[in-house]
């Protein structure tokens, strides 16, 4: 029997995020990330004035693109996309040039000191290949990530999408962004 | 704030990239007039032909010292990407570099030649293989190199205009601009050497040639600069907002006054006041030894400047931060 195609994706549901930063913390000690860098982060924006305001928190990480800039740029191809759509660097061929850190348009990689290689996050790919959440998406204590295969018309995400609003970041770049934020 | 993925030695190297491209190109074309069946400038090309294949060989070199691991650059050319402007312009630099040097040793002078090989080993054999006059090929190389150079000093600019998500250099108009100010750098630094060599004095003819070569590219590059700027604020937000960064932000005062005005504006206004008095009155051209030192340093600067500002300005644009930015 043929596979059949896969294309994992995060859905978010920002409102629900309380900027506790549980998923930066697990992201960093899932994936050792070095002090300094991180590969998912919390957007803060806040609008009006005391008494009248609110604040938003966003999360946000590599977006995984379906037309990914950063692996068009890569000189070496050691960035590329899986047939999932999970966006990752071949760290054995990254020549550390940067310019993929240039050209993504979330500024969503980082420059590995010690390996002299570009880092980013991999929508924690050993875990998912062995059936496992994502640690960002484990770790939520307030539900606001849900990971899931969007061509698998049983999945949360899916289910979110079709029945949900939702926008994604900065669509007019043209990469194709894949975190879907709920509205 | 924002962080610089790309700094001062991309910087030297795409001035480095662009000034090899631009003097081969004045070069070659030197090569190429003649007065009277004879060649009329062949000082001005064996100068360039000898001093063009360096910039780019140490620009090449600090390339490669920028990056994470340096050691793996060779995978740059185990693989080939077309997608990636990066990978095309490793292909074209080293091809470039190839093609500089073999002109270089067209023009070496034969005592130079023999010099250079008498300190190679004489077991060496297969070296001394290479002692060969090919000056009678000169013309060929450097027809072969013109589209190299071109395509060098075209490259420099659209590494960075190929970014989609930077607006500041994701425009058409970054590539001829490089390209301009390359050949301009080019024909500034070939004066500059000229005027500088004292066992040789320039001549008048040799200065003419150079000066005009420098105003057409001069010219040029400021018929492209412009639409850049007036498109650029006719365009989308996140373009007029990435125009910003020259036009009230951070890299207003050197992209206005040290970049277009004495990068390019006094340089153009020295070059030509020199030249129009023979060009429309018929006078005497003088070349005036000190102005053109002046003015072909000025423009040296210009084009360094011009990368410099693109490099870092291009980096802080984006299509979400510009926003926290103001």
């Amino acid at each position: 029997m043929a596979m059949k195609k896969k294309r994992y994706a995060l859905v978010l549901d920002s409102r629900k995020c309380i900027n506790c930063k549980a998923c930066v913390v697990a992201c960093k000690a899932e994936n050792q990330v070095p002090v300094g860098n991180t590969r998912n982060w919390i957007n803060e924006a806040r609008q009006g004035e005391y008494p009248k305001l609110r604040i938003d928190f966003e999360p946000e990480q590599c977006h995984h693109c379906e037309h990914p800039s950063c692996a068009r740029v890569c000189p070496t191809g050691a960035t590329w996309m899986r047939k999932d759509g999970i966006v990752l660097v071949n760290y054995d061929d990254c020549i550390g040039c940067r310019y993929c850190m240039v050209a993504c348009p979330y500024d969503a990689r980082y420059f590995h000191e010690e390996s002299g290689t570009v880092h980013k996050c991999t929508l924690c790919s050993h875990r998912v290949d062995k059936g496992d959440l994502p640690a960002c998406v484990e770790t939520c204590p307030s539900k606001v990530r849900v990971f899931g295969d969007l061509e698998d018309p049983t999945s949360r995400v899916h289910e979110l999408l079709a029945t949900r609003r939702y926008r994604v970041k900065e669509p007019q770049t043209g990469n194709g962004p894949q975190l879907y934020y709920l509205l | 704030m924002h962080e610089f993925n790309w700094g001062l030695l991309i910087v030297v190297y795409l001035f480095l990239g662009g000034l090899s491209a631009g003097l081969f190109f004045a070069a070659g074309l030197a090569n190429y007039l003649e007065v009277d069946g004879q060649p009329a400038y062949p000082r001005v090309a064996r100068m360039g032909a000898l001093l063009a294949p360096w910039p780019v060989a140490i620009g090449s070199a600090l390339l490669i010292l920028d990056l994470g691991n340096w050691w793996r650059f060779y995978k740059l050319f185990v693989h080939f990407r077309w997608e990636s402007p990066m990978s095309i312009g490793s292909y074209l630099l080293m091809l470039f570099t190839g093609i500089a040097f073999v002109y270089a040793f067209a023009w070496l002078p034969e005592d130079w030649r023999q010099r250079l090989f008498s300190k190679v080993p004489p077991t060496w054999k297969q070296v001394h293989r290479l002692n060969v006059d090919i000056s009678a090929h000169r013309k060929l190389i450097a027809m072969v190199g013109f589209p190299f150079s071109i395509g060098v000093g075209i490259y420099t600019g659209v590494l960075l205009g190929a970014v989609s998500a930077r607006p500041f250099w994701n425009t058409n108009l970054v590539a001829q601009m490089f390209l301009f100010s390359a050949l301009s750098s080019g024909a500034a630094a070939l004066l500059l050497a000229m005027v500088l060599d004292k066992r040789e004095p320039i001549q008048t003819h040799e200065t003419k040639f150079l000066i005009t070569l420098d105003i057409v590219f001069i010219v040029l590059e400021l018929f492209i600069i412009l639409p850049y700027i007036i498109h650029g604020q006719l365009s989308v937000l996140a373009v007029k907002q990435a125009l910003w960064l020259i036009l009230g932000g951070p890299y207003t005062v050197v992209f206005w006054v040290f970049f277009l005005g004495l990068g390019l504006l006094v340089p153009l206004g020295i070059e030509v006041s020199e030249l129009a008095p023979s060009l429309f009155k018929g006078k005497a051209f003088h070349g005036d030894r000190r102005l053109a030192l002046v003015a072909s340093s000025l423009v040296l600067l210009g084009g360094f400047l011009l990368r410099y500002i693109f490099v870092y300005a291009g980096q802080v644009s984006s299509f979400h931060r510009m926003g926290m930015l103001q």
